[in-house]
């Protein structure tokens, strides 16, 4: 079977069931069902059939009622195993004749065609003639199983007659649907005894005529007589060399093939967009706002400055800031305070009202001008990522790195002057309290020492005081630097994990469905032959 | 039967009936519009004629399948070739009328089938004009009327042998020994009886081994059809000489022909009973054309309904959205809060520097008063909610118009709106702008009644305004985490402030007032949403008033009969 194939042009049968696979696993969640069943259809078929014997030939004698299927079967076959009469219509089942030892039963039994008949002739070896129903007569359930059989067969030899040859039924019906059948497809103009030879040559001229019309290229229109057995040999000649090639069955999945990738081009004429620098930085503020970015940023500025008061305010009233509460571990973000859920507010209809828009939009550029369904399934991905974002987001916010651990060196150094200072103070305090002491005792004081004219123990508290006060002020103002720089940091921090999220959960899905259109279309372009 | 007020009853049908349309894509659309397409084309080409001058000769129509040899028929009974045949389908194209010369009168002006424009000699390949033949051994009283076939693959064909048969007093209706069970013809037998239309049957080219057997069993399946004693009239297969069946095995048709042709109260009764028949048809067709309607109007108010559900659904969120007490980003509610909590507001509404004090501050931290930035916000929040929202509906309608087929085509071919439309930010801005103001009218209308309220408004509407806002958006809770610390403490000290200077009674209806007119001015912005799509839903649903129209025009006719 590999080496008959590859006498084909383009991609093996096997590459392009492959691509067939493909679409369908891409297709079949996104897809309309109506429209990817047949195609899933197509390809069970395709297994099952390739399971049952490839080179065995299934070649169906199909046409209106009256037209001589069945008397055309039986000179085929050379028996009359079809029954034939006048009354219309005559044959109500499929009757199948089999050819040789090779052809399987369970080849039948998937045909599952009541009526078998086994046959033999060397040239037609692993033959399977069917004689279908008629499709157009009043008994809707013959055309039942034509349209159930035709999709099984691996030739269609459609029987025509001079009065029904250019039936609605049988050309809109049939023909013209599977037009991209033409390679497994051989139509016959029987009952050519009713006609002239002239006749019989523009009616055959006016067949060729409507086939080709019908879309179906390089047909060939054989002209047979059941009943003078005129053309029958031509046509045995012909199914002859199709059982000896034994490539009905994969030029017929083949013929599938293109009629499915030409049915399926439809979903694929279009340009995707492009998720535009300018979008995703929309997102991302979006998102950031709705994690709280601002207010988490805002807290590390100010948990900054009360740490750096705290350890290194003036120490007379460092103590009065312990009783403003932290506003980090207020939402919980101190790393000691454990655990990496945040209590940020929950986010607010408005909060969800920014990131529904902002995905939304991002799905829409995404979306470009790609036919249906794929904007729809965009749209569905983005708008499906809103509510695991709002927790995702709170998560990552949460086990952001926020920096508020970090003492920055000048602290212990402006803490430890800040101890020094107060002793200073301290000790001027005590000195003079004692020569205040010894005042009132009217105890003669020992001579105060004194620097450029002030007294030491003045120098000291005074000193010591409102150099604290003044190493404070300016810490605060440090503070203050640092604070905004830390808010810059963490904000940057917050956003790069606002950023990681909204690529794993917006931009990535969305590039992923990209993708899987991609690889969808060209799985349909690798499915077609051309 | 009073043929005028008959004709005048059909004439008012037909008027209401060519306001009738089925432009959904129902599935059964198609076939709907095609039915009442056959019944106008019934009306016109038959009914009106017919009733007009019931004394017009008989019009056979011969219709049948290609290849049936119906043309060769009318060939062979009028004895030369006026309609041709051969062995190429669909052979007749071109509609031929054979008529006796003296009854050619009642075919040449527009008083059947008014269509179709008038042909003599020889007709060209290709012409749908009906080409008048006049023969005269056609006997008078009656016309022959060759139609193309009813189903081969010109399509024009189909069409035009469809009008012709519904043109005609009675079907000559050709098939063969191989065609006898096609199904497309027995569709047309059906009709056929469906309307009384007086029927008879060749059954041409029956092989001599069939002679038996193939009558007897179409006989058997006209019985099955509730069409017994239709007259099958056989004619056996024979080698034609010069494109014409022999006399000699026509002779049953030949001798049918003449007696319907002989017996003017025979031919009469034809007419009359085709005529009957075809009037009490229009009751039931209607009834299946009202039924059509019914599914049409009701599968477009489904489809209007599932844009106003997804819009209602939109105005819940918006509800939810701005009763949440969340709509103000936490640092405009934590200067809102400290503004209030250290009692700024009370001493700038009671020293009267509310103004000055706000030129201050504006003035050093280049922040806007933080009523000012309260009110920007409020509007922004409410614009980015109403947005989301009417987005989100546009998207839940899209996807429930396309999980139907009529609702899928309004999306492709209608253009049914993507998005929400380009003017709903600036139209939810202006409306809560005009709400905004509202609510300081309110402000001051409550001011002007008490005497220390009325001071501190004059001096601070717009901050008891804002105070006012943000207790409408608080006023059902739902708030959890540090939210509430915010929000929650916000609203409560909003509210003290408003009861401070209103008292409760007064506060809790100025906040209802404000709530109820701020939804209802968004309601109304959501509903003409709605309505792009509602419009479009209707625009292709039709109107109710055309059932009644039809029932009544219905009625006059079945009087009048």
């Amino acid at each position: 079977m590999k080496n008959l194939l590859s006498r084909s042009r383009g991609p093996g049968l096997d590459e392009r069931l492959d691509a067939l696979r493909i679409a369908v696993e891409i297709g079949r969640d996104r897809l309309q069902p109506e429209a990817i069943e047949p195609v899933s259809a197509v390809l069970d078929r395709a297994s099952e059939r390739m399971g049952l014997g490839a080179e065995l030939t299934v070649v169906a004698l199909a046409g209106a009622t009256g037209s001589g299927k069945s008397s055309l079967f039986n000179a085929l076959t050379g028996s009359d195993l079809s029954p034939v009469g006048v009354r219309r219509p005559t044959t109500g089942v499929a009757h199948a004749a089999a050819w040789g030892e090779t052809t399987s039963e369970a080849l039948l039994d998937w045909l599952n065609v009541p009526r078998r008949h086994g046959a033999s002739d060397p040239d037609l070896d692993g033959l399977v003639l069917l004689d279908l129903p008629d499709h157009d007569s009043t008994e809707s359930g013959h055309r039942l199983e034509v349209d159930r059989l035709a999709q099984l067969v691996d030739v269609f030899v459609w029987v025509l007659d001079p009065q029904k040859y250019a039936d609605a039924a049988l050309h809109e019906g049939y023909l013209r649907p599977l037009a991209s059948h033409a390679a497994v497809t051989t139509v016959v103009l029987n009952q050519t005894d009713r006609l002239t030879e002239s006749e019989r040559r523009r009616c055959i001229a006016d067949v060729a005529r409507l086939v080709e019309a019908d879309g179906l290229r390089g047909v060939k229109v054989l002209s047979t007589s059941a009943r003078t057995g005129e053309g029958v040999g031509e046509l045995r000649t012909l199914i002859a060399a199709r059982v000896r090639e034994e490539r009905a069955a994969t030029e017929r999945l083949s013929a599938d093939l293109d009629a499915v990738s030409a049915a399926l081009a439809r979903y694929c004429n279009g340009a995707p967009g492009d998720i535009s620098k300018t979008e995703r930085d929309l997102l991302v503020e979006a998102l950031a706002n709705a994690a709280g970015v601002q207010v988490v940023s805002t807290a590390v500025a100010k948990a900054h400055r009360r740490d750096a008061a705290l350890a290194t305010g003036w120490p007379l009233t460092r103590w009065l800031r312990r009783l403003r509460p932290d506003p980090l571990a207020r939402l919980h973000l101190r790393r000691d305070s454990g655990g990496g859920r945040t209590s940020l507010p929950a986010a607010t209809p408005l909060q969800r009202a920014q990131v529904e828009t902002a995905t939304r939009r991002v799905g829409l550029q995404a979306a470009g001008r790609l036919p249906q369904p794929w904007p729809e399934v965009l749209r569905r991905r983005a708008s499906g990522a809103s509510e695991p974002l709002l927790d995702d987001l709170d998560r990552a916010v949460g086990q952001t790195d926020l920096g508020e651990e970090r003492r920055p060196a000048w602290w212990s150094l402006v803490g430890a002057l800040q101890g020094i200072l107060l002793t200073a103070a301290a000790v001027g305090f005590l000195w003079l309290t004692v020569l205040f002491a010894l005042e009132w005792f009217q105890i003669p004081r020992p001579p105060t020492p004194q620097i450029e004219g002030i007294p030491w123990p003045s120098f000291l508290l005074l000193g010591g005081l409102l150099a604290g006060f003044l190493l404070a002020a300016l810490s605060g103002l440090l503070a203050r630097a640092g604070a905004a720089a830390r808010m810059r940091r963490a904000e940057k921090r917050l956003k790069g994990a606002v950023e990681e999220v909204a690529d794993e959960l917006v931009i990535s899905p969305l590039d992923q469905e990209l993708r899987a259109y991609a690889t969808f279309c060209d799985a349909v372009r690798r499915m077609s032959r051309r | 039967m009073q043929t005028q007020t008959v004709h005048d009853a059909v004439v008012r049908l037909r008027s209401v009936l060519s306001e009738v349309a089925f432009p959904l894509d129902l599935p059964a659309a198609p076939e709907a519009t095609a039915m009442k397409l056959e019944l106008e084309g019934q009306i016109e080409d038959y009914l009106l004629p017919r009733l007009l001058q019931i004394d017009a000769p008989l019009l056979a129509v011969v219709g049948g399948s290609t290849g049936a040899g119906k043309s060769t028929l009318v060939n062979s009974l009028v004895g030369r070739t006026v309609s041709a045949s051969g062995v190429l389908r669909p052979t007749t194209t071109t509609p031929v009328l054979v008529a006796h010369p003296e009854d050619m009168r009642w075919f040449e002006g527009d008083r059947i089938l008014p269509g179709l424009a008038r042909a003599t000699g020889a007709p060209p390949k290709g012409s749908t004009s009906l080409h008048l033949i006049a023969d005269a051994d056609i006997p008078r009283g009656i016309a022959l009327l060759d139609a193309p076939d009813v189903d081969s693959v010109v399509q024009a064909n189909r069409r035009l042998a469809t009008q012709l048969l519904a043109a005609g007093d009675l079907w000559l209706f050709v098939t063969t020994a191989a065609r006898y069970a096609d199904a497309v013809p027995w569709e047309f037998l059906r009709r056929a009886r469906a309307r009384s239309t007086a029927l008879a049957l060749v059954l041409n080219r029956v092989p001599p081994e069939a002679l038996d057997e193939v009558p007897q069993h179409l006989g058997e399946m006209l019985n099955r059809e509730g069409l017994e004693g239709t007259r099958v009239l056989t004619v056996a297969e024979v080698v034609l000489t010069d494109g014409r069946i022999p006399g000699s095995v026509l002779v049953d048709v030949r001798r049918w022909l003449d007696a319907l042709a002989a017996d003017a109260g025979a031919r009469a009764e034809v007419v009359a009973s085709t005529l009957e028949g075809a009037i009490a048809s229009i009751a039931p067709r209607i009834d299946a054309l009202v039924s059509h309607l019914e599914a049409q109007i009701s599968a477009g108010g489904s489809l209007a309904a599932q844009a106003r559900d997804a819009y209602a659904a939109a105005l819940e969120e918006v509800t939810a959205g701005v009763s949440g007490g969340a709509l103000l980003r936490s640092e405009v509610l934590a200067r809102w809060h400290e503004f209030l909590g250290t009692g700024d507001l009370m001493r700038s509404l009671q020293l009267g520097i509310g103004r000055f004090r706000d030129r201050l501050n504006q003035l050093i931290t280049g922040q806007p008063p933080v009523e000012n930035e309260v009110r920007t916000e409020v509007e922004r929040g409410i614009e980015t909610i109403g947005l989301a929202a009417c987005d989100k509906a546009v998207e839940r309608t899209q996807a429930a118009w396309r999980s139907s087929q009529p609702g899928r085509s309004l999306i492709e071919d209608a253009g049914a709106p993507r998005s929400s439309s380009a003017r709903l930010p600036a139209a939810i801005e202006s409306e809560v702008r005009a709400w905004q103001g509202y609510v300081l009218d309110l402000v001051r209308a409550q001011g002007a009644g008490k005497r220390a309220a009325g001071r501190a408004v004059s001096f601070g509407v717009n901050a008891v305004g804002a105070a006012l806002m943000i207790a409408v958006f608080a006023q059902t809770g739902g708030l959890t985490g540090g939210e509430v610390a915010i929000a929650g403490g916000t609203a409560a000290l909003s509210q003290r402030l408003l009861e401070a200077l209103f008292g409760d009674e007064a506060v809790r209806n100025l906040t209802n007032d404000a709530r109820t007119d701020l939804l209802t001015r968004l309601s109304h912005l959501l509903e003409s949403e709605a309505a792009r799509f509602e419009d479009l839903a209707s625009r292709a649903t039709p109107d109710r008033a055309r059932i009644a129209e039809l029932r009544s025009a219905v009625t006059a006719v079945e009087a009048a009969r």
